[in-house]
């Protein structure tokens, strides 16, 4: 067992995490991720990177819908707008990829203000609406926008190359991704433990009892439309990279599902959980893959033509059972898993 | 210390056409214990949510500290020196007991969202400052052995302290207490008088109380406040409220009011 906490300052209080053990697993990890790229086949890293892509996303997601309690099914226009942001000033402008991260991140944050504003009243079901609606004028107005946008054509966008730094090997792109999911990462595990974070919480939990703490319930679900917003962007334009092609069919509504469906899975409102949701859903369509070409023949064909079906009925089963079964998610497990070990053998 | 901190001035809130809160006044003192009381459906809650902000009054005004908050923004009342609790409970359930009271630190916290993404400089220096003050509130309600506990997993009473805790983290010139005794047992009541006291006392902060408890009421309190079907039919020290007749009449029903029938006294409309 792990001795009683005491602290001797204020500042040890507020810490990430004051375990010695955590940080060395953290470092761990770390130096996994940036070992991995370069050791494991093909398909592995492919996979590796949609999910610190997804990770990033699902972290953004979050931070509107898990933390502060607003429902979005506009994820999708979200990630699209932060691809169109990338590629429009990198590859239509030839400008520098940092101004492109900027404008993915700006660009959604901008938008959001926009189905913010009318969404200040809503709740559940009429924002859950609303957004959706939004994710949809936001690629109507792409494809219409062929001047800016190039329209239906779509962008081709090449990898990224900046501080003499080359991205455009598979394997330094699944780095340059690692990098932004920490980051984002470690921006929500601070907004968490910080004012902001603590106040999304209270909007989320009692909005009433928040206002009469002083929390300016306007400006805070403005505040965590944008940041959500914003990080979700930076993913699209990382997507939007990995493909090497960015248009209005690559973001397809089925990844706002997808998002939600991550959160409900990892477990709503927890950093860790975005992480472990993104990893059990990205692989899950694998997991199928695997098991219906065991059974061959009829099965396989079926995921050969209709992936999207399947994948979307994947991630309704998945929700349904988390919810009946584990509404804490998979960070509930995890957490019931730690005790567990952490006391065991004895009960408490 | 003559000047009342809260005066309130025919202060109404209607809904539809029930007068929850029908032409209301009086002052509270700075320094003072004051109680408000009344049967079921008074609307003495309804009160506390015009001057906390909560709800806008229908008419009258609400003069704080000399000025008149009325038309104040709702999130403005805590910066203006207004903390409450609420009679159900009203915690963020998913939150330990440190971070509900460190969100009552918010209006003395002024991070913005990037500072906080990164977590350096100002945000450090005032979640080190956050966190210091609610060590101080935690230990002057005596509530360090659940400090990590989750919220919902608490007892009723434990609740109770909690949000008392997060109220006083706003540091609020006046607190408003909404039934903070109910359902709790002798002992624990106790507890909350002694604390209502202290709160007086040691922090300077004066106190409007919404209680039922008649032993409490008559005992901390300096002035009584009584109210009925949303008006106010009496007021004064715990000895002459106690003594008034419309009081009596009030609570024990037997002519409901004078303009009334007997018999529908019980719980207004
Ligand atoms: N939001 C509301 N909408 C409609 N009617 C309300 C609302 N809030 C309160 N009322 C009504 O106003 C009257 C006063 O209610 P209030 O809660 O203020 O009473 P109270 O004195 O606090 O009672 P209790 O002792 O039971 O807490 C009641 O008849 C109640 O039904
Ligand atoms: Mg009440």
């Amino acid at each position: 067992m792990r001795s009683g906490d005491f602290k001797e300052t204020y500042a040890d209080l507020i810490v990430l995490s004051d375990s010695r053990l955590v940080w060395a697993w953290a470092g761990v990890l770390v130096v996994a991720l940036v070992v991995a790229p370069f050791v494991v086949n093909a398909y592995v890293l492919s996979l590796l990177t949609l999910v610190l892509i997804t990770v990033t996303g699902a972290l953004g997601l979050n931070l509107l819908t898990g933390l502060t309690g607003l429902i979005s099914l506009g994820h999708a226009g979200f990630l699209l707008l932060g691809a169109y942001g990338y590629a429009i000033v990198v590859a239509k402008h030839n400008l520098h990829p940092l101004l492109g991260f900027l404008a993915a991140g700006v660009a959604p944050a901008l938008f959001a203000i926009v189905v913010g504003l009318p969404s200040l009243r809503l709740r559940g079901l009429y924002l859950a609406i609303t957004t959706l609606a939004f994710s949809y004028i936001i690629s109507d107005l792409i494809l219409e926008a062929k001047s800016i946008t190039d329209g239906a054509r779509g962008i081709t966008v090449q990898r990224p190359e900046f501080f003499g730094l080359d991205f455009s090997s598979d394997p330094s792109f699944a780095l340059l991704c690692a990098f932004v999911a920490a980051v984002a990462l470690f921006a929500c595990l601070n907004i968490q433990r910080s004012r902001i974070g603590r106040a999304f919480m209270a909007i989320r939990d009692n909005d009433i009892a928040a206002r009469t703490m002083g929390v300016n319930l306007q400006a805070f679900k403005l505040y965590a439309f944008m940041t959500s917003a914003f990080i979700t962007g930076i993913a699209g334009a990382l997507m939007g990279i990995y493909l090497s092609f960015v248009s209005v069919e690559g973001f397809p509504f089925l990844f706002s599902i997808e998002a939600l469906a991550i959160l409900i899975v990892g477990g709503l409102g927890s950093a860790l959980g975005a992480v472990l949701g993104t990893v059990f859903i990205v692989l899950l369509p694998e997991a199928i893959r695997i098991l219906f070409s065991w059974f061959g023949g009829a099965l396989e064909s079926l995921l050969s033509t209709g992936v999207h079906e399947v994948k979307s009925i994947a991630y309704g089963v998945a929700i349904i059972l988390f919810l009946r079964f584990e509404p804490r998610g998979l960070v509930g497990v995890w957490r019931d898993a730690k005790r567990l070990w952490t006391h065991w053998p004895l009960k408490y | 210390m003559t000047a009342p901190l809260l005066q309130l001035d025919a202060l109404t809130r209607t809904f539809g056409g029930l007068r929850a809160v029908s032409e209301v006044s009086f002052d509270v003192m700075r320094g003072e214990i004051c109680s408000v009381i009344g049967p079921n459906g008074a609307g003495k809650t309804s009160l506390f949510n015009l001057i906390s902000g909560v709800l806008r009054p229908t008419s009258g005004r609400i003069l704080f500290d000399g000025a008149d908050i009325t038309r104040e923004r709702p999130a403005r009342f805590a910066s203006l020196g207004i903390g409450r609790t609420f009679q159900n409970l009203a915690l963020f359930k998913h939150g330990t007991v440190v971070e509900n009271i460190l969100v009552g630190r918010h209006i003395h916290t002024k991070s913005s969202v990037l500072e906080s993404a990164f977590f350096f400089g100002r945000t450090r220096a005032e979640e080190i400052a956050a966190r210091e003050k609610v060590e101080e509130i935690v230990e002057f309600l005596e509530i360090e052995q659940i400090r990590d506990a989750v919220v919902g997993q608490l007892s009723y009473g434990q609740q109770k302290r909690v949000e008392l805790a997060r109220a006083l983290a706003c540091e609020p010139k006046l607190l408003l207490l909404d039934e903070m005794v109910s359902g709790m047992n002798q002992e624990e009541t106790e507890d909350i008088a002694r604390f209502v006291l202290d709160i007086r006392d040691e922090l300077g902060i004066t106190v409007l109380m919404i209680e039922h408890d008649m032993r409490v009421v008559m005992d901390i309190s300096d002035r009584v406040q009584v109210l009925n079907f949303g008006q106010k039919i009496a007021g004064g020290t715990p000895d002459q409220v106690r003594n008034d007749p419309a009081v009596l009449d009030a609570y024990l029903g037997r002519r409901g009011r004078p303009s009334e029938p007997a018999g529908s006294a019980a719980h207004g409309l």
